[in-house]
């Protein structure tokens, strides 16, 4: 066995000397490291950069520009200019914004309510009766394939005062004049709540049917077993399970709900009297027809405050939802 | 209640028999028909007014007004069609709504799948910040963007080089990438690209396949179920949308379907055959393809709400 001062004689580094080489002083260390970083930075650019350049442009900026432009006046059409904290300022005396923020509040709480409480009975029904479930599921989803626009057209035909089938049969069963459904007040929001509902159930009806088809069988035929009758199955075992979810859709149908415009362009324009004006309605209003955009910016900024915090709901109650399952 | 009878016990469900099997059989009968004509009522809810749409369709819009009104035209006439095709732009419309929505499909996939695929898989300085930063987008109102975004559009087409005809208001690509920013779809797409095994991955970078060619050769295989979902539902979307191209393509040439439809309801005169017309050839197409791939549309619009 040869020892170490013959390797150092035939000039073959000892294992020691060898790490000693092929370590890194801190420096160099930092420099690889630096490198690494870039070269992985770069690499990763070639996939990011096409989805992250239309995202900076088209929507990071126009949320930052949004913002700036709610402290300015005018900017669509006229030059904007600096007005501070004044559109602000006027946003709680302008009694066309607290009438409008009042009536899409009204709207989201009556549109919810109303279709949430049909899905859930509907899904509940399909669910106990088998038959026949996919002819109801197309069937129901299938308003949704027109876009809201075409929507409220073909409730306009719905709705309409002289040839609206409604009023047909109205008249036809209880005679007398038919109704005017967008032109008077209470009403004419009704309607934009039917035609909300008409599109939306079939999603929610599916969304729910969903949910209660994921409720673990063994448990409803223990309670089965054990006495409970079918409602008392569904309000303690299907409830509980369905919670988590029915909080998160809840979430998202406001935000959805907060966003109304196009049935209400199309069937009233928010009229009568500003009586189905929503907050989405205004902003457009005021941004290309009236020129006030001042206060228009104010609002969606606003709007956009408002989404965000429940956004923030959204995946907070997601994080609950996956503690509760681990 | 008398357990030993056998038949008499309602609680357990047990199978029984006599009257009180009958009895039991009769009330599920019960439940069973007024829970069915619930739900054909919610089917005549949901289809009938589309249904409707044919007789206004079918009938000149003075004869619409006719007293006492009538469901069924006297005189079934095709003109509402005819008057669509000769004396409105909608087959132009319709083409402009097929190359917006399809632009915009094929776009954002592309891009949502490159996004979705490095914050899945590469490691890189400042990624969780980034996606946070995407992420916290994700739910920003068209409505509250709108005028920034219409500015921003305006403003690029009136530089030289890359504003128009390229870009800009009334131009296609000024219609199609502002609709393509969504971050839903990369969220998707990096959510569902990193519940694919490690190991397929490792595999091939070990083989010496580069980060495209994994992507390429080895994801996008594998996730083409979530891109037909992501497809479907941004197409949808798209095509429905009514306040962007109104606002960015109010212009003759450019203008799609729902902002076309909407212009035939007139401020004072509308032809209500031709708008019944106009909206009935619209939904046909889209209720055909959809009942040949209902099981897709159900998934995609569920993903929209579910996985995010």
């Amino acid at each position: 066995m040869a020892d170490s001062k013959d390797h150092v004689t035939n000039g073959v580094p000892t294992g020691q000397e060898a790490w000693a080489q092929l370590q890194l002083s801190l420096d160099q260390y930092r420099r690889m490291g630096n490198q690494y970083r870039l070269r992985t930075l770069k690499r990763a650019s070639g996939f990011l950069a096409p989805y992250m350049i239309l995202w900076l442009a088209f929507l990071a900026i126009p949320v930052g520009w949004a913002i700036f432009l709610s402290f300015n006046d005018d900017g669509v059409l006229a030059p904007r200019y600096w007005v501070g904290f004044e559109n602000w300022a006027r946003t709680f005396d302008d009694t066309e914004l607290t009438q409008v923020v009042f009536n899409t509040s009204i709207f989201v709480v009556l549109a919810i309510t109303i279709v949430f409480g049909l899905a859930i009975f509907l899904a509940s029904l399909i669910n106990n009766h088998r038959r026949g479930e996919n002819f109801f599921k197309v069937t129901l989803y299938f308003p949704l394939l027109a876009p809201p626009i075409l929507g409220a057209m073909i409730w306009h035909f719905m709705l309409h005062f002289d040839f609206g089938i409604v009023n047909l049969i109205k008249v036809g069963i209880f005679g007398g004049e038919g109704v005017n459904f967008l032109g008077k007040n209470p009403r004419a929001m009704g309607s934009i709540i039917a035609v909300e509902i008409w599109r939306g159930l079939g999603f929610w009806v599916l969304f729910y049917l969903a949910g209660l088809q994921s409720v673990p069988g063994e448990l409803l035929e223990a309670a089965k077993l054990d006495g409970a009758r079918s409602f008392r199955r569904f309000l303690r075992i299907s409830v509980p399970v369905l919670r988590p979810l029915f909080l998160f859709a809840l979430v998202i149908a406001i935000i959805m709900n907060f966003q109304l415009f196009d049935s209400v362009k199309i069937l009233t324009d928010g009229g009568p009297r500003m009586g189905t004006a929503t907050i989405v309605w205004f902003i457009y209003r005021r941004m290309f027809a009236f020129q006030d955009t001042g206060l228009a910016f104010a609002a969606s900024v606003g709007l956009l405050i408002g989404t965000m915090l429940l956004t923030l709901a959204v995946f907070w109650l997601l994080r609950q939802r996956s503690k509760g399952e681990t | 209640m008398d357990t030993s009878k056998p038949g008499s016990n309602h609680e357990t469900g047990h199978v029984f028999y006599g009257r009180g099997r009958s009895r039991y059989l009769f009330g599920n009968r019960i439940r069973a028909f007024f829970a069915y004509l619930v739900l054909l009522f919610f089917v005549v809810f949901a289809v009938g007014p589309v249904l409707y749409l044919i007789s206004p369709a079918l009938r000149d819009s003075i004869s619409l007004f006719d007293y006492p009104p009538k469901l069924i035209p006297d005189d079934p006439t095709l003109d509402n069609f005819r008057f669509l095709f000769d004396s409105t732009r909608y087959l132009s419309w319709a083409l402009n709504t097929i190359i917006f929505a399809a632009g915009t499909t094929i776009i954002s996939l592309f891009t949502n799948v490159l996004a979705g695929y490095a914050f899945a898989r590469l490691q890189f300085p400042g990624r969780n910040i980034l996606f946070f930063l995407v992420l916290s987008t994700l739910m920003v109102p068209v409505a509250a963007v709108l005028a920034p975004t219409y500015l921003l559009v305006r403003e690029i087409g009136e530089l030289p080089i890359i504003g128009r005809p390229f870009f800009g208001l009334d131009t296609y690509l000024g219609l199609i990438l502002p609709c393509t920013v969504s971050p839903l779809g990369v969220f998707m797409m990096r959510q569902f690209i990193s519940t694919l095994p490690v190991g397929l991955y490792e595999a091939a970078r070990i083989d010496g396949a580069s980060e495209w060619r994994i992507l390429f050769k080895i994801v996008l295989p594998l996730i083409k179920p979530a891109l037909v979902v992501l497809g479907i539902f941004v197409f949808m979307i798209t095509w429905a949308n009514f306040l962007w191209p109104l606002v960015a393509a109010s212009g003759d040439d450019y203008r799609v379907l729902t902002v076309g439809i909407a212009s035939l309801k007139g401020q004072f005169v509308t032809h209500w055959g031709v708008l019944a017309a106009a909206s009935l050839m619209t939904l046909i197409p889209v209720t055909i393809v959809f009942l040949f791939f209902q099981k897709w549309f159900v998934q995609a619009s569920m993903a929209g709400a579910l996985k995010q």
